[in-house]
C-alpha cells in the first residue's frame, strides 16, 4: 500500500479498514440489488393477479358486449388513485372494452395484440403527471373470450422495496459498522501484542555493547515472520564475538611473545657485568618493556571494556600503588608521598584498572618532577584523588593535547612514547569519571582524578 | 638449598637455572604442570617458583595440589601484569609473592632469599643486607663487621625492613609487629624508633639507608655509591 506508512500495525489497520470499508460496501450493494429484484418480482406477480382479477370481472352483458363490472372495493382502489395503477382491457379484435384513463387507452390503441406470456414494458413520462410507469401485458381467457389486458403502476412509489430496505437497513445494517470497528480493534490489539517479543528484542539489542558481547536477542515468542531476521542478527553477532574473542586472543597472544623474549634480554642484561654501555642499554630494554606494557594496555581497553562496577577502596588501592613504585621513585633520585584522608573510602570501578591509571601518572610525575622532589598522592574525601608534581607544569596550549596517544610535548626528554595519558583518559572514560589538569603552586602540574562514589 | 623453577620457556627457565645456581641454589627445571607435580611429590624443595602460563593446564593448579598435599615450601608465581586476577587467584591459592613479568633476575633472587628467610624459612637465622647482619634468634646485630646496639623495638623494625630488603613496610605491619613484642605500654610511636635506627645506621657506617615514603611506610635500600 503506501510506502510512506513504517508502522505495521498501521499499515494493518489502515488495510482492513478498507478492506472492511469496500466489504461493507459491496454486501449492502448487494443487499439492495436483491432486494430490488426480489421486490421486482414481486411487483410483476401483483400486476399479473391485479390482470387477472380484471380478467375474471370482465363478463358479456345483455346485448353480447363485453363489459368489466368491478366488485365496489375495486372499483374505489382504482378511483382512489387514476393516475397511480392504470389498465386498459382489449378484445381480440383490438376493440377497448375499458380502460382506467383515457390515455392509457388511446396508448394502448396503437400496441399489437398481448400474448398469452406476460410481456413486461415500461413506459417513461406518461400521462398528464407525466410519470414512468411499468406494467404488463397479457392475453387472459374471461367469460368473454379472450382478452388483451394491459396493466401498470407509476414506479418511484415501490412501496415494497423501500419497505425491504428500511429493514434491512434497521435489522441487518446497524451492526456492521460496530462488527467492523470490533474486528478492526481486534486487529490492531493482536498486532501489537505480536509485535511485543521483538520490542523486547529491541530492548535487548540496545544493551549490547563491547562489554556484553555475549548477549543475544531473545527467539523465543518472537512472530514467525521476523524470526529470520532476530536469527540472522544473532548469527551476525556471533561472528562478531568470533573477531572479539579473535582480539583478544591476539591481544594475549602478542603479549606473552613479547614479554617472554623481553624478559629474556632483562635478565641476561642483568647477568652481564659491564661499563656504562651496558646501563645505557638496561634503560633503554627498561623503557622497551614499558612501552610493551602501555601497547598491550591500550590494546586491552579497546578490545575489552574493563568491569567497571565493583567497590574499590580508593585509599588502600592509592597506597599499594605508591608503595610498589616507592622504590622506583627512590632509583630515579626523587620521592613519592601518599596524603589526604588516611581511612578507606569506596569508589565504583575497576581496581586493576584504576591502579594503571593511577600509576602512569604516577610514572609521569616523576619524569617531570625535579630531582629531590617529591610526588605527592592526595586522596580526597570524595572520590577524588590527585597527583602532584614540582615540575615546569604543563603549559595551557598543550593541556588539550596531552590525553592524545604519542602525543609528546616540546622540549620534553624523549623517554615515554606518549601513550600513559591517553591510557589514563580510556580509562577515566570508561569509568565515566573525570580528569582536569591544573597548575600547582609555587610550580609544577596536578592531576585531579574524580571517580563515582560507591 | 634446592628451588624448582617451573616455567615452560627454556631460555628464560636456562637463565634462571644459571643465575640462581651462582647464588648458591640448587634448580630443578619442570617444562609443564605435570613434571612440576611429579617433582613437588618426588623432593622437598625449599621454594618453588612457578609461572602460571603453563602449556598443559594451569599452573593455579600445581599450585592448589601442593598445598593440598600439605606441601608448606614458599611458592613465588610469575604472572603477566594485567593478569591480576590470576595474580589475585594464585595469592589465594596459597601463594607467598609474585613478580609480574618481565622482572629484573636479581629482584627475583631477594624475593627468593626474602621468602626463605620468613620464620620457618630455611634462611631464618641471618639477614644481611649491604654490610649489615642481623643474626634474629640471637638478636645480635653487626654493621661492616662490628656489633651494634638497638633497643628490641628498633631491632624488630630493622629485622622487619631487611625481610623485606628493598620494598615498602607499611606503617601498619610495622605497627602491628610491634604492639605484639611485649605488653610494655609503648609511648614512642613509629617515626620515633625509625628515626634513631637511621641514626644509628648511619652513625655505625651502615650502607643501608631507611626512605619514608609519606603515608605508606618506609624502605630500607642501600646508599647510593
Amino acid at each position: 500500500m503506501s510506502r510512506r506508512i513504517k508502522s505495521l500495525q498501521l499499515r494493518l489497520t489502515v488495510e482492513l479498514a478498507a478492506l472492511f470499508f469496500v466489504a461493507s460496501c459491496l454486501a449492502v450493494g448487494g443487499l439492495i440489488y436483491s432486494a430490488s429484484l426480489t421486490a421486482g418480482s414481486l411487483a410483476d406477480r401483483e400486476l399479473g393477479l391485479r390482470a387477472e382479477d380484471l380478467a375474471r370481472y370482465v363478463s358479456l352483458d345483455e346485448n353480447g358486449k363485453p363489459r368489466l363490472e368491478l366488485p365496489p372495493p375495486l372499483k374505489e382502489a382504482y378511483s382512489a388513485a387514476p393516475q397511480q395503477s392504470v389498465f386498459a382491457i382489449r378484445d381480440t379484435d383490438g376493440h377497448l372494452i375499458e380502460a382506467s384513463t383515457p390515455e392509457i387507452g388511446a396508448l394502448t390503441a396503437r400496441w399489437p395484440q398481448a400474448d398469452t406470456e406476460p410481456s413486461y414494458f415500461r413506459i417513461s413520462k406518461f400521462g398528464p403527471s407525466e410519470r414512468d410507469y411499468s406494467g404488463v401485458s397479457i392475453r387472459l381467457d374471461s367469460t368473454a373470450g379472450p382478452l388483451s389486458v394491459l396493466v401498470a403502476e407509476a414506479s418511484g412509489s415501490n412501496q415494497l422495496v423501500h419497505t425491504i430496505l428500511r429493514e434491512f437497513v434497521f435489522d441487518i445494517a446497524w451492526y456492521v459498522p460496530p462488527f467492523v470497528a470490533l474486528a478492526l480493534l481486534v486487529a490492531a490489539l493482536s498486532v501489537r501484542r505480536g509485535l511485543l517479543p521483538l520490542r523486547a528484542a529491541s530492548a535487548q539489542a540496545s544493551a549490547i555493547e563491547p562489554a556484553s558481547i555475549g548477549l543475544r536477542l531473545p527467539e523465543a515468542d518472537v512472530p514467525a515472520e521476523a524470526l529470520p531476521l532476530v536469527i540472522a542478527v544473532n548469527r551476525a553477532l556471533d561472528r562478531l564475538e568470533q573477531g572479539f574473542v579473535i582480539q583478544r586472543r591476539f591481544t594475549a597472544n602478542a603479549a606473552h611473545e613479547l614479554r617472554t623474549p623481553l624478559t629474556i634480554i632483562t635478565a641476561r642484561l642483568d647477568t652481564l657485568e659491564g661499563n656504562g654501555q651496558l646501563a645505557a642499554l638496561r634503560e633503554e630494554v627498561a623503557r622497551m618493556n614499558r612501552l610493551v606494557e602501555q601497547l598491550l594496555c591500550v590494546a586491552r581497553l579497546d578490545s575489552v571494556a574493563p568491569d567497571v562496577s565493583s567497590p574499590v577502596d580508593l585509599h588502600q588501592l592509592a597506597e599499594e600503588v605508591v608503595g610498589s613504585m616507592a622504590h622506583l621513585a627512590l632509583g630515579a633520585c626523587r620521592t613519592i608521598a601518599l596524603t589526604g584522608a588516611d581511612h578507606s573510602f569506596l569508589v565504583t570501578g575497576n581496581a586493576a584498572a584504576i591502579a594503571d591509571a593511577l600509576r602512569n601518572l604516577i610514572e609521569n610525575a616523576l619524569a617531570h618532577t625535579a630531582t629531590g622532589t617529591e610526588v605527592i598522592v592526595e586522596v580526597g574525601p570524595d572520590g577524588s584523588i590527585s597527583i602532584q608534581d614540582s615540575g615546569p607544569g604543563i603549559p595551557a596550549e598543550d593541556r588539550p593535547h596531552i590525553f592524545e596517544r604519542f602525543w609528546r610535548g616540546k622540549g620534553v626528554r624523549a623517554s615515554g612514547a606518549g601513550l600513559g595519558l591517553a591510557i589514563v583518559m580510556e580509562i577515566v572514560r570508561a569509568h565515566g569519571a573525570s580528569i582536569t589538569v591544573n597548575d600547582c603552586v609555587p610550580r609544577g602540574a596536578r592531576f585531579d582524578l574524580r571517580f563515582r562514589t560507591a | 638449598m634446592r628451588l624448582l623453577v617451573i616455567e615452560d620457556e627454556d631460555r628464560l627457565s636456562g637463565i634462571l637455572k644459571s643465575k640462581l645456581g651462582d647464588t648458591g641454589f640448587t634448580v630443578d627445571i619442570a617444562r609443564s604442570a605435570a613434571d612440576a607435580s611429579a617433582a613437588l611429590e618426588l623432593i622437598n624443595y625449599d621454594a618453588a617458583i612457578l609461572d602460571l602460563g603453563l602449556p598443559d593446564g594451569d599452573g593455579l593448579a600445581v599450585l592448589t595440589a601442593a598445598r593440598r598435599a600439605g606441601k608448606g615450601l614458599p611458592i613465588l608465581i610469575l604472572t603477566a601484569r594485567d593478569a591480576v586476577e590470576d595474580r589475585v587467584a594464585g595469592l589465594n591459592a596459597g601463594a607467598d609473592d609474585y613478580l609480574t613479568k618481565p622482572f629484573a633476575i636479581a629482584e627475583l633472587i631477594a624475593r627468593i632469599k626474602a621468602l626463605l628467610r620468613r620464620p620457618g624459612g630455611v634462611l631464618g637465622m641471618t639477614l644481611e643486607a649491604g654490610n649489615v647482619r642481623l643474626d634474629t634468634v640471637a638478636r645480635e646485630l653487626t654493621i661492616g663487621g662490628i656489633p651494634a646496639r638497638l633497643s628490641r623495638r628498633e631491632l624488630a623494625i630493622l629485622e622487619q625492613m631487611m625481610r623485606r630488603f628493598g620494598r615498602i613496610v607499611p606503617k601498619a605491619v610495622l605497627e602491628e609487629k610491634l604492639y605484639g613484642i611485649d605488653e610494655e605500654p609503648d609511648s614512642n610511636p613509629i617515626p620515633v624508633h625509625i628515626h634513631h635506627v637511621r641514626r644509628q645506621l648511619e652513625t655505625a657506617g651502615a650502607s643501608l639507608l631507611i626512605h619514608t615514603i609519606r603515608g605508606v611506610g618506609y624502605i630500607l635500600a642501600e646508599t647510593k655509591a
